[in-house]
């Protein structure tokens, strides 16, 4: 932390010389005139300012939608004409020496399971998807597939937390948390680093999953709710009128600026800052989520039936005004893909139903992106912290486990290289025959299209440098890049 | 050159210089000046050793340049890197001066470069023999002279001050002056028991100081560190090293009772328990000959570690994962190394090789986990149900002996009055007297023969009594030592699927060793040998914490790096000098801290000076104090007070304060958080529970840790989600109605001074009286100046 402190406090060092005790009057008359530009104040004196890039960026900003539960690639997306015809056959022992998964003792089989789905080609490039995912299929050539992507972690929230920060430990900062330290933010009235969440349950682990890590909690992810107040705290005291509020906010400035000029302490000149981002956050995040400007043609675009009500179609219409806004990093999570075969998880009934709910809203999100001009910038990523096994688990029906050797995510716009599928996995899908992309290289290949060399990117703490990339070699995937 | 080896150092390995360092190598070094661990070794770690240092696995071109003899050896490729007197015939010199891209050293892929300044100090390192010393905290510290400084009144400075007005002194700087009474009686408060003086305290010392401030303010010092809260502040303190929570984390993140822990850690800091004595009844309670109950809880310290209970998990994979913490958090927390760097591959920069890690693994690897119930305690619990049956068979025996009383009442009955009696009882009536139960006589004979009963009375009061102590089901966890040790191997690359050698505990061989004996040591051992008086590490890495606490930064600023590629430490003879001193002293918290506060450096003013922008802007050489923003908890309790609504009680079960709506909806699993009512609701900050994936938003917003690793220094950020609280959290709105009573009741000056501790300006005044008394009272809490201590 040391480094980022003493730089911090060079910044603000440099600008407190230049404006002198001009800081509060300017912070304070922008207040009264609730003007939306950004001034020099905000540039220097707020640690989310943007940040110059280690290279000329491809990319602005990331939408990623996170399947959390680990989506089987098997049904989806990997189509294994062999495995259908060996259904229920075991798997061969030489795939499974020395390999370990999650539920070891106790439900774990090796006898392989064909897809229930019927599977086609679709798009000039021929991808195969399955029937489960319609719209997807149909934007086929705007989309980058990688087969061969492999994570470390068998178990729901170390995964999660792999796939976010690059390591299962806890206390690292999450992947949006890198981005908005390493290029700040370009929006002035809303976090850098937005998290929105539906399905029935939160992601196992919950806030670790967003958190900064040993970075300040400038940059921690901002879950933004659907019900209630979108922001913690956002809005006034029910009893407090909008003068109060703004009077409030005046005075506070006022004094603070008294304070400023008579210690010299930039940490004052930074807290009148927040104050009034804080101040245009209570406008800015309630006319964010209010979706009443939306035309209904785009609400049926999404699939969005009703606008009040929080599923992953009104996250994905959200996502795209957050990226209209500057929003750099936005993270979508959707329960529950977690299909092992249990009564309310089973390949039958509940992967359709889930498919079902996302399906539709990633394909618009990524067209609606493009008609707005702004897929060329932004990067959405598509996919959760592992995959399937081709092995069926049986329990109350046959599903499968968690799988970590190969799985399916997809990428579009941001640079990537769109009608794109990349990494062969074997005849069962059980491990890469050929490009596998460890979770480490998509981290690398995402920062790089950011305009950011994942290897010059770190934080000290602890006597280390730490990066997202972790410390094994990491390669940029620029195979899958325009 | 005939051979060009490559030499990569690790990339990305991208240093900013510290400010202190920036003041080193920008002073002019007199030839005779270039000393080895001062100068030369910070150069050599942040630039060098990650190819060319100790371990071995990423050593480049056979060289090696933490040793004398590495650095001179002859190379595979015929070259010396360094021939000690002849910088010009030395590789090293010749590489990093190059201008060759292939050749220059470090390699520009690494984005490293050497400054001018760098160049010449290892020129002139090399030019005087190239001595290389051990890095000074592997070396046991001596106590130094105190160094003289003029001053008229030399006798009186206190020691602290020499070390500090020498470093000064010799960057041509002065002190501050005294911070005015209110700063220091504030800046005490806060940073003694972690509260802010309420105005009666105020008043009382400002009268005080006014006619004799020396005695004022130590009179000051002592009330504070024999105040109860003393031991809730500092107690926060450790708890944080400690990764203290109430919840077991991971993804299901259940409960957990732990916090008989977080007294014992209050109350040890309250008695001023020795800290070698905290050490080991932490690390080693239950090892100690008839460990009292206290010193088991004590071995909570390392049962802080999250659990996972997750399905399908590894079990053993997950208590390796804890082993693994613990062997980190006490490389951290006593030794401030990185020990936990050398669990997947020898440490890089540090002597520790992956063997030693696993040595040190193994004092941590023999334990059970158990519950502890302490209230009622087994013992306890076993001879209260012992009473409990003999009261119960009293009772019986009354049932028995009253049968026939009970009977004729019960003849006696009309049908009438046989519906009209109490429901328990007109419901046992209707049962057939040859199937009643017990109780169901029992109802019958309460209802009318036994009712003025009073020995039966008396009896089921006992029977209540003892279901109440037997209910209270108090636990905490700890750590219990294995009759039978488990084998210990390396793991190869850290993974615990791949166990390779056998291993046995020891200490890092660059340590003192522990002392010899017949049997295999085991924690208590290691934990004696952790605050020995040889150990060089424990008592300055300890020193230099609390430090911290007082200036904001340590005398050494990577606080939780004493190794090679830590920082330098800016007052090296004061560190030292308390580290030695405290143990002289008997390890005493409260003598350490008195000693601090005492000193003229931690009273002085905090406010910036023009001339120390230019030449120290980060104060490190504390030409002033420093104001801080007060930690999460403490924001909370400032609040508190100010509006005197805290309640001071000590310790205790966790407490749930108001909470934003929704918050708990976001966890995997939905836990319940019955919001406190009452005093309960008023609490400090350090007694909400703490749910580690799900932290209280209050708290976390201000960088409170969520105990998932230890915490050796809380980051003080300032963000508009920390404004958002301030203005409209439901706790803080609660605080600012009972402040604009206050205002109401006693002015706004008043109220303005138990948020500040200050008296107003008139031009405060004036912005203030112009709002009406909530919004004043908002305004008062949201001030900077409310949530920092200057």
């Amino acid at each position: 932390m040391n480094d980022f402190n003493s730089l911090r406090d060079t910044t603000r060092r440099h600008f407190f010389d230049q404006c002198g005790i001009g800081v509060g009057a300017m912070a304070l008359s922008q207040l009264q005139s609730q003007a939306s530009g950004s001034d020099s104040l905000n540039k220097v004196s707020n640690p989310l300012a943007p940040k110059p890039t280690h290279f000329p960026a491809k990319a602005k900003r990331i939408i990623f939608l996170f399947m959390a539960g680990g989506p089987s690639q098997l049904d989806l997306f990997d189509y294994k004409p062999e495995l259908s015809r060996l259904n229920g056959e075991p798997m061969p022992a030489s795939y499974l020496e020395g390999k370990r998964f999650a539920f070891m003792n106790s439900s774990h089989r090796v006898n392989l399971l064909g897809t229930h789905r019927s599977f086609a080609q679709y798009g000039q490039t021929g991808t195969w998807v399955s029937d489960l995912l319609p719209h997807t299929a149909k934007i086929a050539d705007e989309l980058t597939f990688i087969h061969t992507c492999k994570t470390d972690l068998f178990n729901h929230a170390p995964a999660k937390l792999f796939m976010n920060t690059g390591s299962g430990q806890f206390g690292r900062p999450s992947m949006g948390a890198w981005f908005t330290y390493g290029l700040g933010s370009e929006c002035d009235n809303l976090p850098g680093f937005v998290v929105l969440q539906s399905g029935p349950r939160g992601p196992r682990g919950g806030a670790i999953h967003w958190s900064s890590g040993m970075l300040p909690s400038t940059y921690q992810g901002v879950p933004l709710r659907n019900k209630g107040e979108p922001i913690l705290n956002l809005t006034t005291p029910s009893s407090v009128s909008d003068a109060q509020q703004v009077e409030v906010l005046k005075a506070t400035a006022q004094l603070n600026d008294l304070r400023l000029k008579e210690y010299g302490d930039d940490e004052i000149a930074t807290r009148i800052n927040a104050y009034e981002m804080a101040y245009k956050m209570q406008t800015s995040a309630p006319e964010l989520m209010d979706t009443s400007s939306e035309t209904q043609e785009t609400l049926d675009f999404y699939g969005i039936k009703d606008a009040k009500e929080s599923t992953f179609a009104r996250n994905c219409l959200l996502a795209r005004r957050l990226a209209q806004r500057g929003v750099r990093f936005v993270q979508l999570y959707h329960t529950n893909w977690d299909h092992h075969g249990g009564p309310t998880e089973n390949l039958q009934e509940h992967l359709p139903k889930i498919a079902t709910e996302v399906d539709q809203a990633s394909a618009a999100l990524v067209l609606d992106l493009k008609r707005h001009g702004l897929l060329e910038d932004t990067i959405v990523v598509w996919g959760g912290e592992f995959g399937r096994t081709p092995m069926g688990e049986v329990r109350e029906s046959t599903g499968r486990n968690h799988h970590i050797d190969a799985f399916t995510m997809w990428f579009a716009g941001g640079g990537f290289k769109p009608g794109t599928s990349y990494g062969v996995t074997d005849e069962f899908g059980f491990g890469p025959v050929q490009d596998p992309v460890h979770v480490r290289d998509i981290h690398a290949t995402l920062l790089h299209q950011m305009g950011l060399n994942h290897e010059r990117l770190t934080v000290r703490s602890q006597g280390l440098d730490f990066k997202l990339t972790g410390v094994l070699p990491a390669r940029i995937v620029k195979e899958v890049l325009a | 050159m005939t051979v060009k080896p490559k030499l990569h150092l690790i990339p990305g390995f991208f240093v900013f210089a510290f400010g202190f360092m920036l003041i080193c190598s920008s002073r002019a070094l007199a030839e005779e000046e270039v000393r080895f661990n001062r100068d030369v070794r910070p150069i050599l770690a942040e630039h060098c050793l990650a190819c060319h240092g100790f371990d071995h696995a990423k050593r480049e071109a056979g060289l090696r340049l933490d040793t004398h003899e590495g650095a001179t050896a002859t190379l595979d490729s015929g070259a010396i890197a360094v021939v000690p007197g002849k910088p010009d015939e030395s590789e090293l010199i010749k590489r990093i001066i190059s201008d060759e891209h292939d050749s220059v050293m470090p390699p520009p892929e690494t984005g490293k470069q050497l400054s001018e300044a760098q160049k010449k100090v290892l020129r002139q390192w090399v030019q005087k023999g190239a001595g290389v010393e051990k890095h000074w905290s592997f070396e046991r510290p001596a106590k130094p002279t105190i160094p003289s400084v003029d001053s008229p009144t030399t006798a009186q400075v206190h020691p602290i001050d020499f070390f500090i007005r020498e470093k000064l002194a010799s960057h041509s700087l002065n002190p501050s002056p005294v911070a005015d009474a209110t700063t220091l009686i504030r800046r005490l408060s806060f940073d003694l028991t972690g509260l802010p003086p309420t105005l009666a305290e105020l008043d009382a010392f400002l009268v005080d100081y006014e006619s004799n401030p020396d005695s004022a303010y130590t009179v000051l010092v002592d009330r504070l560190l024999r105040s109860a809260a003393y031991g809730e502040k500092w107690g926060r303190w450790w708890l944080d090293q400690a990764r203290y929570a109430d919840s077991n984390g991971y993804s299901v993140d259940a409960p957990r009772q732990i916090w008989k822990y977080r007294d014992w850690v209050i109350d040890a800091f309250n008695k001023d328990m020795p800290f070698d004595q905290f050490a080991i009844e932490q690390l080693a309670g239950d090892l100690l000959p008839d460990a009292t109950l206290e010193q088991k809880v004590a071995t909570g310290f390392h049962r802080n570690t999250p659990i996972n209970q997750e399905g399908g998990i590894d079990e053993e994979q997950f208590r390796i994962d804890s082993v693994f913490d613990r062997v980190a958090t006490t490389g951290t927390v006593f030794l401030g190394l990185t020990i936990g760097c050398a669990q997947c591959h020898d440490h890089k920069f540090d002597p520790i090789l992956q063997r030693e890690f696993y040595q040190f693994f193994a004092f941590f690897n023999n334990q059970d986990e158990p519950t502890l119930s302490i209230d009622p305690t087994a013992e306890e619990a076993s001879k209260l149900k012992q009473q409990k049956s003999k009261l119960e068979l009293a009772k019986t025996k009354i049932i028995e002996e009253t049968a026939a009383a009970v009977t004729n009442w019960e003849n006696e009955l009309s049908d009438e009055q046989k519906a009209n009696l109490p429901k328990y009882a007109s419901k046992a009536i209707q049962i057939d007297p040859t199937k009643r139960t017990f109780d169901h006589r029992e109802d019958l004979y309460v209802t009318e023969v036994g009712k003025d009963d009073k020995r039966y009375k008396d009896l089921i009061a006992s029977i209540k009594k003892i279901d109440v102590r037997l209910n209270k089901g108090i636990t905490s966890l700890i750590l219990k030592e294995r009759e039978k040790p488990r084998e210990t191997h390396l793991f190869i690359q850290g993974d615990f699927t791949r166990p390779s050698d056998l291993v046995f505990p020891s200490t890092p061989s660059v340590l003192p060793s522990l002392p010899s004996g017949e049997a295999t040591p085991n924690r208590l051992d290691l934990a004696k040998w952790l605050v020995s008086k040889d150990n060089p590490l424990t008592a300055r890495v300890i020193v230099n914490r609390v430090w911290q606490q007082f200036f904001g930064r340590g005398i050494v600023e990577t606080e939780n790096d004493f190794g090679t590629q830590g920082a330098v430490p800016t007052h090296s003879d004061l560190l030292d000098y308390l580290a030695v001193d405290w143990i002289d002293e008997g390890w005493s918290f409260k003598r350490l801290h008195r000693k601090i506060v005492m000193s003229q450096a931690y009273r002085q003013s905090s406010i910036d000076r023009p001339e120390l922008r230019d030449k120290d802007p980060n104060n490190y050489l504390l030409a002033r104090q420093r104001r801080l923003r007060l930690e999460a908890e403490l924001v909370r309790d400032a609040g508190l007070v100010a509006c005197d609504l805290l309640t001071s009680h000590v310790g205790g079960p966790p407490v749930y304060p108001p909470i934003p709506p929704g918050v708990m909806e976001l966890a995997q699993v939905k836990r319940e958080w019955k919001e406190s009512v009452g005093k309960d609701r008023y609490r400090r900050g350090m007694y909400t529970f703490v749910y580690r994936g799900n932290p209280h938003p209050s708290l976390n917003v201000f960088d409170a840790p969520e105990g998932i690793t230890s915490c050796t220094r809380r980051i003080r950020s300032n963000t508009p989600l920390q404004a958002l609280t301030l203005l409209n959290d439901k706790a803080f709105f609660e605080f600012a109605n009972a402040l604009a009573k206050i205002i109401d009741r006693d002015g706004i000056e008043s109220a303005f001074r138990r948020c500040t501790s200050r008296i107003p300006s008139e031009d405060e005044k004036a912005v203030l009286s112009r709002l009406d008394s909530i919004s004043a009272a908002r305004v008062l809490l949201n001030l900077d100046e409310t949530v920092t201590r200057e």
